[in-house]
């Protein structure tokens, strides 16, 4: 039997005119023994699900829904026999702030008081308890008789949670221990929390932003998201496969979790009101017309994984079965460039196709952006076959740059010639509305729009800027799929790292899926999401970009981690007997920093 | 207004190019616009009409006849006025339709392929192999002297080498992913034609429709001076035959003004055309530089 049941939790603040609702049918439990993990962003209701369970929020939050303890409903329990309940059976650490704890009276004594109060200790038993309970938080017992302004944000967090385990609760709810403490202070509550579970079998939740602090700890995740459950279910499905653009997104920001990539955040801030739709609805990178009618309820989705999404969660914007394509050599022979390829592109993520010269790369970009006719297979992007529609004619559809910013542009065309090209193909827009296009576009690239420019021939232009002319050209008819194609092998590496960012951060602002193809393993961990390796025309492994460079299965995905050349201050391993991959400084420099 | 400002440009680049001849090309130039204007302003620049005896037979040149008179007492200056018309028009004539020819014949090659490709380029080897200028004699002997037969050899014989050039320039610009970048953008044939293949093409092809003219000037001289002309036709090259025809010219002082002025007219004019060809030459010659295939 579940130790806390909490269905339908619903809690709004009633302020001078509006009505917040900050809490929007929350259900969930928790079994004796586990630890639930509640994320989110913040206001995004978690510290509010947290109070209305320990009935501390007070006259002006109206809460409904049931919540049950120990079989017991403890939603309309009175604040007398609430009282009993708390610190004794649910115990919560607050978030470490200095208005916590009572500034005029020392720490020492401040932890000792709920268990004088509730488990009917005496004075002198209590202080020795308190004593106990310091040293085993890491602190030193001398700090007992030190008032809270005397103490650092990291010791102050250790008194709070001394204090919550005063009266060894069998339910502990922890609300943003780590925002504030060290990393040090961080593994050390980590290490404290896991022993307590362990030990005595305390149920907990942590509630906190910190995704691999939670991850670290609980068996199960709750992703919040404007008071509402966007997904949940075990903590290791989830993080390796988010299911909801949300988890997604937070995945993502999440530097431990992507060690080697840059930390993009979500785009847009947390929606103020949407009473109708989805609450994602505003940032979401999927949206459809649902979505903003009405909200989306959770569903299962196998696994113990619920999901709230209308679209069932991350929609596979582009599938490709068994692709096969053969080029015929001048003497007669055939090259088979791809042999049975397969992949799935979600939405808004960026795939990293990563593979040596003359793998099939190239070849799969362009089968994959319709300009190759496979031999056999099909493409299907949402839900057309690509070989049949016009993906590249119409806004929304798929775009591709390509390698060369010297040849991808004629020399001959202005820049506005060059970046306005489809518009004036497919006689979208008046020329004014075609100018106006290009010269937002362009500033999405960050190239100048001054008339100066635009009427610049392309041949007086630096391959960054010819590149970023390409980019915007294909940006240009607002793709939801972008097929990068080394897009910056023929750059040198600053100007390859401008472009290389200036493409994620577009990505990540305007939520389009890319497929970047790369023989650099090293620049596509900073972007790539998800990594496919490619090996003579066939797609050897694929999987999270962290675990694909961490743990490659392949002999050929091994290879190419093993193939990177370290700086000179790393080692070099000349000829390693056995060339077991596993050993080369690359991946255990990984796993150090992990 | 489309056209207007493709001329616009085209007088732009024109202008452009010009400032970047050469001394010789710029007089090249000159040259050329000399020659077009007196064959233009033939009728009233020459005085007498070339064709009627204005004159005593062989007069030496006087002020009444400014380079003398041949056999029959025709005015030379009014027939090197004429003469110039003759060898521009058939030289023009048969470069711009062996250039234009050859060079729309080198895009469909090049833009088909295949079959097309391969029969077009077959027919090219064939007439590259040939040896022209005999086959030249034999055929316009065969068919008869007239300008129209003229032309029609000389062409035949020249829109072979445009076609080959503009097939390899085609088949470069090509493997520019621009192109593949224009087709994904839906681009219809005609576009990539209009916007990326005409343009990148027509410099190169403007040079070979130089070389052709000069080629054609040369033949047609040829064959006139062979008698193998039209004999009712006035040009330089007739003018030659005639002279070279008449007998024991070297014995006599006739040829200074008879001989003389057709030559160096001729060679006047192959010289500016050759000056303007090397010149253009050498300023498109990057793009010259690119072109690759067969």
């Amino acid at each position: 039997m579940a130790l806390l049941e909490v269905t339908d939790l619903k809690c709004s603040y009633a302020l001078d005119e509006a009505c917040v609702r900050a809490v929007d049918g929350i259900s969930f439990s928790v079994n004796p023994g586990e630890i639930i993990g509640i994320v989110g962003e913040s206001g995004s209701g978690k510290t509010t699900t947290a109070l209305s369970i320990m009935h501390l929020l007070g006259d002006k939050a109206n809460v409904s829904g049931k919540i049950v303890y120990n079989g017991q409903d403890i939603s309309a329990l009175p604040e007398k026999e609430m009282d009993r309940l708390r610190w004794t059976e649910i115990a919560m650490v607050f978030q470490n702030g200095l208005e916590v704890l009572n500034p005029v009276m020392t720490v020492g004594t401040q932890v000792a008081e709920p268990m004088q109060k509730h488990c009917n200790i005496s004075p002198d038993a209590a202080k020795v308890r308190c004593a106990d309970l310091f040293s085993k938080v890491g602190l030193d017992r001398s700090w007992m008789d030190a008032y809270p302004h005397q103490l650092s944000g990291g010791m102050r967090q250790r008194v709070l949670l001394a204090m919550a385990l005063s009266c060894d609760p069998k339910l502990l709810i922890l609300d943003e221990v780590t925002s504030a403490v060290d990393a040090f202070t961080r593994k050390e509550i980590r290490e404290l929390l896991y022993d307590l579970q362990c030990s005595r079998g305390m149920s907990m939740i942590i509630i906190s932003h910190d995704l691999s602090f939670v991850s670290s700890l609980a068996s199960n995740l709750i992703v919040l998201y404007s008071g509402r459950v966007v997904e949940c279910g075990p903590t290791r499905a989830l993080i390796n496969g988010p299911r909801h653009p949300y988890s997604r997104g937070l995945v993502n920001a999440t530097p431990d979790i992507f060690i080697y990539k840059d930390l993009w955040g979500i785009p847009g801030d947390t929606a103020g009101d949407t009473p109708t739709g989805c609450p994602f609805y505003k940032r979401c990178t999927q949206a459809i017309e649902q979505c903003r009618q009405s909200p989306p309820s959770l569903k299962p989705c196998g696994e113990g994984r619920e999901i709230a999404c209308h679209r069932g969660g991350i929609a596979t914007l582009m599938k490709a079965a068994d692709l096969r394509f053969r080029y015929t050599l001048p003497d007669k022979k055939t090259l088979q460039a791809l042999d049975g390829v397969d992949l799935e592109v979600h939405e808004g993520e960026v795939l990293a196709v990563v593979g040596q010269t003359g793998s099939g790369k190239s070849t799969l970009a362009h089968v994959l952006a319709g300009i190759l006719c496979p031999e056999k297979g099909t493409v299907l992007f949402q839900e057309g076959n690509v070989h049949e529609g016009h993906n590249g004619h119409r806004f929304g559809g798929i775009q591709i740059v390509f390698q060369d910013p010297f040849t991808s542009t004629s020399n001959r065309f202005t820049v506005q010639d060059a970046v306005r090209e489809p518009l004036d193909i497919n006689r979208i827009g008046n020329p004014d509305e075609r100018l106006a296009r290009t010269r937002d576009v362009l500033e999405l690239v960050r190239l100048p729009s001054t008339a100066q420019f635009l009427d610049r021939y392309c041949s007086e232009l630096s391959g960054g800027q010819r590149q970023r002319v390409a980019l915007a050209r294909a940006l240009i008819m607002k793709p939801r799929l972008l097929i990068a194609d080394e897009i910056t092998s023929a750059l040198d590496v600053s100007t390859a790292a401008n472009i290389l960012r200036l493409l994620k951060g577009l990505q990540n602002r305007r939520g389009f899926a890319m497929i970047y193809i790369s023989h650099d393993l090293t620049l596509t961990l900073k972007i790539a999401d998800r990594i496919a390796v490619m090996n003579a025309g066939r797609i050897v492994e694929t999987g999270n970009a962290h675990d694909v460079m961490l743990a490659p299965h392949d002999e050929y995905t091994k290879r190419l981690v093993g193939s990177r050349i370290g700086l000179c201050c790393h080692e070099h391993p000349h000829k390693p007997e056995g060339t077991a991959p596993e050993k080369t400084p690359a991946v255990l420099s990984g796993e150090d920093r992990q | 207004m489309r056209i207007v400002s493709f001329l616009e440009d085209t007088a732009g680049s024109a202008k452009k190019i010009f400032s970047k001849f050469s001394i010789e090309g710029k007089i090249g130039v000159c040259g050329i616009a000399l020659i077009v204007a007196i064959a233009i302003l033939a009728p009233l620049i020459s005085g007498y009409s070339p064709a009627k005896i204005t004159g005593g037979s062989l007069e030496a040149p006087s002020s009444t006849h400014l380079l003398g008179t041949d056999e029959l007492g025709m005015d030379i200056w009014s027939q090197i006025c004429y003469g110039a018309r003759m060898s521009l028009f058939i030289g023009l004539a048969v470069a711009l339709i062996a250039g234009i020819g050859g060079g729309a014949l080198g895009i469909l090659a090049g833009c088909l392929g295949g079959t097309v490709d391969q029969l077009l380029m077959r027919s090219v080897d064939i007439l590259l192999a040939l040896p022209s200028f005999p086959l030249l004699i034999v055929i316009s002997a065969f068919m008869g002297p007239s300008i129209f037969n003229v032309i029609l050899i000389l062409v035949f014989f020249s829109w072979a080498k445009p076609a080959r050039i503009i097939r390899s320039q085609t088949l470069s610009i090509k493997t520019n992913t621009y192109i593949t970048a224009a087709k994904n953008f839906g681009a219809t044939p005609f576009y990539l034609l209009r916007r990326h293949i005409l343009p990148e093409v027509l410099p190169v092809l403007f040079v070979s429709i130089i070389s052709i003219t000069s080629y054609a000037i040369i033949a047609e001289t040829g064959l006139a001076f062979l008698g193998l002309g039209d004999p009712t036709s006035k040009s330089w090259g007739m003018m030659l035959h005639y002279a070279t025809g008449f007998k024991s010219i070297y014995f006599t002082p006739f040829w200074q003004w008879w001989l003389i002025p057709p030559l160096v007219a001729l060679i006047f004019l192959l010289l500016c055309l050759a000056f303007i060809g090397r010149d253009l030459e050498q300023v498109l010659d990057p793009r010259l530089r690119q072109a690759g295939g067969a």
